[in-house]
């Protein structure tokens, strides 16, 4: 016997449970929401504009926080710098963030070179002295610096890159599928996405191009999973035309339920080899898909078929039937194009 | 197709695939020197090698209202020939603002501001008057500049001979440029001061001299003479003021006329720039330094004064520039002397600099996440299908090769979130073979034969599969659209890894599944 992670002939009920999976979603929607304006979206320096640098210092030297920032706010006159280790324990490294403006340079140096800009001297070969001198042997490893014209730009291209991506995708559903399919897939991926965001504006995680980047690979996932159990629904509506709508999505959901959890099994597997071993980079990249994967699987499951059900009882009746005619040739039309 | 040929195909696309992969593993030189590898491949991202991403700022505006200043001296010139009074003019943020002296100069204005043929009226309010330039021009002078600019830069950074070698520098937009240079050439600060270097090298023959600028100034209770000003010398090291020298205003020659710079040295073996002027700015130099002899005579670069040599005896073409530099200092001040002046100042807007011992610890973790996800997946696969398994997993390398092999084709970029895409992509292409695995085992549940399961799994799959990846790929593309730098990387990763799986679960696997058990009558299959 082969091994399954669903047995054959499993009927859970998913759809009898959509009120508890509502309350939860809606729960989780309310927090995210609420957490969101009042928390604050944290913006990375890719949006909010900025300066990152990584420092490494030789062994042995004694490099705390508190005394990085001592030397920031001191001598270099930093405004507001974030210090944190960064990486392995063990590695001595530290991320600084701060909103300066690596160009607006000079401060900590000699008072007569006040000059704005004087070339070849800037705040990161100052920050790097500055702190060899107060603190031990560094090294720069990494300089990000976003001017405010750049980051505010980053910003729109990303909210057009959402917009943009979630129209592409609800003109292929209603396209491909049938227009009553994709206010579903619609209300499952914007479930998924506020409660990532809102999961990551709780733990206080930064936004930037990298979550960006997750969160449309998260839109184009959900969506995966959901059209998947679509397909399946739209192939049983027409092969039991008799059936209640219920039975029919829940048949649906359990027939397709065990390649669901394959499927985020093995991107999950992949994902948490990025997540410990990708680096510090990539983990909070890691981290957001991670979250999204398994947002993005309970919502197809418990949100995507239900709100279908519920649609239909609301606006489909009397006009459910004829509509049902017109998938019919659809697919059959389909059916024949992807033989031929 | 028959089987053979299928067969033949995939075997043959493969390995082509693979060669290009493998020849990524090969340095470089060797590749270049051997006549069966490709020369060239996936290229490695700046995050992942180390190096210098800048996308630099050009100051367009300076340059619109440089040419309005300038169109403010012509018709400052007609005005005066026609005899009317001069009005008080000034050149602000792209408006050339006039104050007529009295309303009935007002049309006299008008007249010479249309001779000029650049400017278009904005505003009249009484006798203020106020001109921008039209549109045509504007767009033509900001064009100008950039090209300028991006010319300089060129000349200074990925000059083929004398630049930093694989360095770019390419327009970015309507008024940036995108410099890129990779690790281990030349130091952050170095690069720095070649990129914003304005590049503007002056000679003025100096009037008076002091230690430093307070000093010089209590000379001259009154105020300084007319058309003067103040340059300091600053000590490289420590950037304090040296000296201070009082200099025209105007320079008596500029940079403009320079034909060759170059790094040399003098007796005592201290590094210095020797230069050489074209034959007209010979002339200039010739006779200033022929009227100015005994006198110091003051290099500017960037309104510092670099050294104030005295002028021995009269100088045409050739000179030298000294001053307390490193060898390293001296050559780069060559470069940039020998690239020209940037018109415009640039700005650093936009920074991602990474050494390379830190892009090569993102490498190495990459790498090593893709290897444990590989195997984690392949051995869950083949747990889970047994042999249906092994050909998801024949499917998945055949996949990673394809990926690779074809990023390696167009000479991609490599990035570290191109990293992250494959390794995502490594767990999403097992989906579609997971699709089609179950399709067949619901079927071989229907009590089908395992042939008929396998051809019914297939086709029923096959739209499924297409509808589910054809989502992420908008995503994807429309992500490469929108996204900047690294983040493309992943983007390109991810929507070549959708085309490459698919290809691989309904090409590859099915074709595994023709092989065996193809027409053979089974029992049962390994699935």
């Amino acid at each position: 016997m082969p091994w399954e992670i669903v047995k054959p002939g499993t009927h859970i009920d998913f759809i009898g449970k959509r009120h508890i999976a509502a309350a939860v979603s809606g729960l989780l929607i309310l927090a995210s929401l609420i957490a969101i304006p009042i928390q604050g979206v944290k913006l990375g320096i890719d949006f909010a504009g900025g300066t990152e640098v990584q420092l490494k210092f030789a062994p042995g030297v004694d490099a705390s926080d508190g005394a990085i920032r001592e030397v920031l706010t001191g001598a270099l006159e930093i405004a507001e710098p974030s210090v944190v280790r960064y990486g392995e324990e063990d590695h001595n490294e530290f991320l600084v963030k701060f909103p300066g403006n690596i160009n607006e340079a000079l401060t900590g140096s000699e008072p007569e070179a006040g000059d704005a800009d004087v070339v070849g001297t800037d705040l990161i070969v100052n920050l790097g002295r500055a702190i060899e001198g107060a603190v031990g042997t560094v090294s720069i490893e990494r300089v990000e610096f976003v001017g405010p014209r750049v980051g505010k730009e980053l910003r729109s291209d990303g909210l057009q890159a959402l917009l943009y991506a979630s129209i592409a995708i609800l003109i292929y559903i209603a396209f491909r599928f049938n227009t009553r399919y994709a206010p579903g897939a619609i209300v499952a991926v914007i479930h998924d996405l506020t409660i990532t965001a809102g999961i990551f504006v709780i733990l206080g995680m930064e936004f930037d191009l990298r979550i960006l980047a997750a969160m449309l690979a998260i839109l184009g996932y959900s969506l995966n999973d959901t059209i998947i159990i679509y397909d399946r629904i739209r192939e049983n509506m027409e092969l039991h035309t008799s059936l209640d709508l219920p039975v029919v999505l829940n048949e649906s959901v359990n027939q397709t339920l065990s390649r669901t959890i394959l499927t985020s099994g093995t991107t999950l597997l992949a994902l948490t080899s990025l997540y410990f071993l990708g680096g510090a980079v990539i983990q909070p990249f890691a981290f957001a898909m991670i979250l999204g994967v398994i947002v993005g699987t309970y919502s197809s499951v418990f949100i995507a078929a239900p709100v279908l059900l519920w649609l239909e009882r609301r606006y489909g009746k009397g006009a459910a039937h004829d509509r049902a005619e017109a998938d019919k040739k659809k697919k059959a039309r389909e059916q024949r194009k992807s033989r031929g | 197709m028959s089987l053979r040929w299928r067969l033949g195909s995939v075997i043959a696309l493969v390995l082509l695939f693979g060669w290009l992969t493998v020849a990524n593993f090969i340095p470089k030189a060797d590749r270049l020197e051997s006549n069966w590898l490709p020369d060239d491949g996936l290229r490695l991202g700046l995050d992942l090698q180390g190096g210098i991403h800048w996308v630099v700022g050009v100051d367009l505006p300076t340059a619109v209202d440089r040419e309005l200043d300038f169109v403010r001296k012509n018709i400052s010139d007609s005005l005066e020939e026609n005899g009317t009074s001069v009005p008080s003019m000034e050149a602000v943020s792209g408006v050339l603002v006039i104050h007529a002296a009295s309303p009935d100069d007002v049309s006299a204005i008008e007249d010479a501001a249309d001779d000029s043929g650049v400017l278009r009226s904005a505003d009249i309010d009484g006798t203020t008057l106020r001109y921008e330039l039209t549109s045509d021009w504007e767009a033509e002078i900001r064009e100008r500049t950039m090209l300028q600019v991006l010319e300089v830069l060129r000349r200074r950074i990925d000059d083929p001979v004398r630049g930093i070698p694989d360095s770019v520098v390419t327009r970015q937009g309507a008024d940036r440029v995108l410099v890129q240079i990779p690790g281990g050439q030349i130091d952050r600060t170095r690069a720095r001061k070649l990129l914003k270097s304005t590049g503007f090298l002056e000679f003025k023959i100096v009037q008076d001299q002091d230690v430093n600028e307070d000093l010089l100034l209590a000379r001259y209770p009154e105020g300084l003479p007319p058309e003067t000003m103040v340059s300091v010398e600053r000590d490289s090291e420590t950037q304090r003021v040296s000296a201070a020298f009082l200099v025209p205003k105007s320079p008596d020659i500029t940079g403009d006329f320079l034909e060759d710079a170059r790094v040399g040295f003098d007796q005592q073996q201290r590094p210095l720039v020797n230069f050489r002027f074209n034959p007209e700015g010979g002339d200039i130099f010739g006779t200033l330094t022929e009227e100015n002899i005994g006198k110091p005579l003051a290099i500017v670069l960037d309104e510092n004064v670099y050294s104030a040599p005295t002028v021995n005896s009269k100088i045409t073409t050739r000179g030298q520039i000294t001053g307390r530099f490193t060898s390293q200092e001296a050559a780069d001040l060559a470069v940039v002397l020998r690239a020209g002046a940037l018109s415009v100042p640039v700005v650093i807007e936009e920074e991602r600099s990474i050494g390379p011992a830190l892009g090569q610890d993102s490498i190495d973790s990459g790498v090593a996440a893709s290897i444990v996800g590989l195997v984690l997946i392949l051995f869950f696969a083949i747990g889970y299908y047994r042999l249906s398994g092994v050909y998801a997993g024949i499917a998945l390398l055949c996949n990673l090769v394809l990926l690779v092999g074809l990023m390696s084709l167009f000479d991609a970029t490599l990035t570290l979130p191109g990293i992250a895409g494959l390794v995502l992509t490594v767990g999403m292409a097992v989906d579609a073979n997971v699709i089609i695995f179950e399709r067949i085992r619901e079927e071989l549940r229907g009590n089908r034969s395992p042939r008929a399961a396998i051809a019914t799994g297939f086709n029923k799959a096959l739209w499924t599969v297409l509808d589910a990846n054809i989502t992420t790929l908008i995503t994807a593309v429309i992500l490469f659209q929108f996204g900047t730098g690294p983040i493309k990387g992943f983007a390109v990763t991810l929507s070549v890894g959708i085309l490459t799986s698919v290809f691989t679960a309904l090409v590859v696997t099915r074709l595994l599944f023709h092989l065996y058990p193809g027409d053979r009558q089974v029992a049962a299959l390994s699935i």
